[in-house]
């Protein structure tokens, strides 16, 4: 196997509760083992301990036990952070700035200067879809264009592994899809991503493996397709099928011993449904307008 | 991209969290009114009543720099007390330390924004109150001249030397920095209070209590040592006390501008010391507490 992104092992998290001899286990016993260029999601329920764990795994919060390493290197030490790129829950900025300043100021954090951080900051507001509002102040931003904000803070150094706390909350279905070629096109180019989320569905397309909390507990662990694979069924999807056909199917199956399961029509899904409906031209003009509209001051 | 080897230590970064953090507190309201409030009453020692031209510096002095002291320490305790706290719940602070930044660098950056603005602010009020001084030394040198037309030469320049030696003197400037090195404590101070305190009401609240105790130390101190005596218990205790609470007293060179007696050149240079050596023990308190934080 290649070399571990992330690797966790027997990690807990005990938060103790004030004037109580009571303590919450936020995680308990956890081990994790991510891949160098995996793109691995983290699910569960509100509480079951995601964003404890991921905040462990950065180093922000220190685990009660266990260890927790990022390439190798311990969460506890700085160095470990070089090479990562980390968007939080819901994050909120400084609000005093603009776009373009929020994103230098996390560029020089990570030792970007001159002509480079220029250009980065340029090329990180284009892939966000946020050049239009890269000189307005963040007060005046939307949710989703604070996640986007968050989301190029997170890659502004080019990381080799990104870590991302519900990536798409408040981000409407376009923004969600870019988001999810996003994560592809890095995954391609080698970026080991590690996420959190409740959209399942999402978390089904981009994910290689996915791991489950309850209450902190890694509950069940693998391989998105074996997760979700019915071993024993195989599903046929005809077009202009004739009527006879399909009985003729359903008696062929009959004969070989298989059952037919259902015949059904099948869905366009909500968000296809969605995306056709709000965006008849190219997307790539609808970002810009879509923010155009959103604040004009 | 090419990745360099980590820095321990990085100025750049202390800079760039400084910068942001300097940005941030100009952008906040009651900087300008406290700033104005104090170059009012700076502006206004212009015309404070007087008897005699020494009488007329004194109280424009004492004035000026009890402004520019009162105004920087409660710019320094309300500056300070919303930084950290503000960072949490913008969620800002997970950003920025997950990023390669230690937390040292993290909490000396804030500080380094705070000590910015309050040495820009005590410029802007310097500015002003050599203006102001400088106007009136030139209007009392023009009267003195008027009135004295016909004395002999030698006492007439006398008399203009006096009214010089009054206004800008060797210790004008140690005052002014002393002044600055005391609000400097008054910030790394409330820095670390806010480390722990779980409010900032409770960070205002004890660092305005540490400021008014600091003030009256000494004079606690001396009152102690003849009640105590000086046994190593009795040092030891009061060593306690000047850590926890920093004799803010000695940082007052008004008193003696205003006495008019020079401030020795060697008790500047230990009381900045000192000052200095204060900053940097609440900066080391502060990123040891915040180090051990839960975030
Ligand atoms: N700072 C804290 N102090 C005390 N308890 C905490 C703290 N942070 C988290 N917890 C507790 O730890 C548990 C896990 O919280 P966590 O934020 O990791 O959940 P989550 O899976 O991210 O949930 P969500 O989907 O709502 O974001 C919760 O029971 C929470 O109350
Ligand atoms: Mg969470």
């Amino acid at each position: 196997m290649s070399e571990l992104a992330v690797s966790v092992v027997g990690m807990s998290k005990v938060y103790p509760v004030p004037f109580s001899r009571r303590a919450v286990v936020a995680v308990r016993e956890l081990n994790l083992a991510i891949a160098s260029g995996e793109v691995y999601g983290l699910l569960g329920p509100n509480g079951s301990g995601k964003s404890t764990t991921l905040k462990m795994i950065l180093g922000l919060v220190p685990p009660s036990r266990g260890r927790a390493e990022i390439f190798g290197r311990a969460s506890s030490d700085v160095a470990s952070r070089e090479s990562v790129g980390f968007l939080p829950e819901s994050p909120y900025f400084p609000k005093y700035l603009t776009g373009t300043e929020t994103l230098r100021f996390y560029g020089k954090l990570c030792g970007l200067r001159g002509e480079r951080l220029r250009a980065r900051v340029g090329e990180l507001l284009e892939l966000v879809g946020l050049a239009s509002a890269a000189d307005r102040r963040l007060s005046g931003y939307s949710k989703g264009m604070l996640q986007r904000i968050g989301l190029a803070q997170a890659l502004v150094n080019e990381p080799r592994l990104l870590v991302l706390d519900e990536p798409t909350a408040g981000v409407d279905p376009a923004g969600s899809r870019d988001i999810r070629d996003l994560i592809l096109r890095l995954k391609e180019r080698g970026t080991t991503v590690l996420l959190s989320s409740h959209l399942l569905e999402q978390v089904q397309e981009v994910c290689d493996r996915v791991g489950i909390l309850a209450n902190g507990v890694l509950v069940r662990e693998g391989r998105v397709e074996e997760l979700l694979a019915v071993e024993n069924q195989t599903e046929l999807i005809l077009e202009n099928a004739p009527a006879e056909l399909l009985m003729q199917i359903a008696a062929l199956a009959s004969t070989s011993g298989a059952r037919l399961v259902e015949q059904r029509k099948p869905q366009t899904t909500l968000e296809r449904l969605f995306l056709e409906a709000t965006q008849p031209e190219d997307s790539s003009k609808r970002r810009t307008s879509n923010a155009e509209h959103r604040r004009s001051d | 991209m090419q990745q360099q080897q980590h820095r321990a230590f990085s100025f750049r970064r202390v800079a760039a969290i400084a910068s942001i953090t300097l940005t941030e507190l100009t952008r906040l309201r009651v900087f300008y009114v406290l700033l104005i409030f104090a170059l009012v009453l700076i502006g206004s020692s212009m015309f404070m009543a007087r008897m005699t031209f020494q009488q007329e510096f004194q109280v424009l002095k004492d004035i000026s720099l009890g402004a520019m002291s009162l105004f920087t320490s409660i710019l320094a305790i309300v500056g300070t007390a919303r930084l950290l706290p503000q960072d949490v719940d913008d969620r800002a602070v997970y950003t920025i330390l997950a990023k390669p930044v230690p937390r040292f660098e993290y909490i000396a950056g804030k500080l380094g924004g705070v000590l910015s603005l309050l040495a820009i602010s005590m410029l802007v009020m310097t500015a002003l109150f050599c203006a102001v001084l400088f106007a009136r030394q030139q209007a009392v040198l023009a009267a003195t001249a008027h009135q004295m037309t016909g004395l002999p030469p030698q006492e007439l320049s006398d008399a203009l030397a006096n009214v010089r030696a009054s206004t800008f003197n060797s210790s004008l400037l140690p005052a002014i920095l002393l002044v600055y090195i005391k609000a400097a404590i008054v910030a790394s101070l409330t820095l670390f209070i806010s480390t722990f305190a779980t409010s900032t009401i409770f960070t205002i609240v004890v660092a305005v209590f540490v400021y008014f105790i600091g003030h009256l130390q000494a004079t606690a101190r001396a009152f102690w040592l003849s009640e105590h005596g000086g046994g190593w218990a009795s040092r030891t205790f009061l060593a306690v006390v000047a850590l926890l609470f920093p004799d803010l007293q000695l940082f007052d060179g008004v008193d003696h501008l205003v006495a008019g007696t020079a401030i020795p050149m060697a008790l500047f240079v230990k009381t900045a010391a000192l000052g200095c050596f204060y900053v940097v023990i609440y900066l080391l308190l502060a990123t040891a507490v915040f180090s051990g934080k839960e975030l």
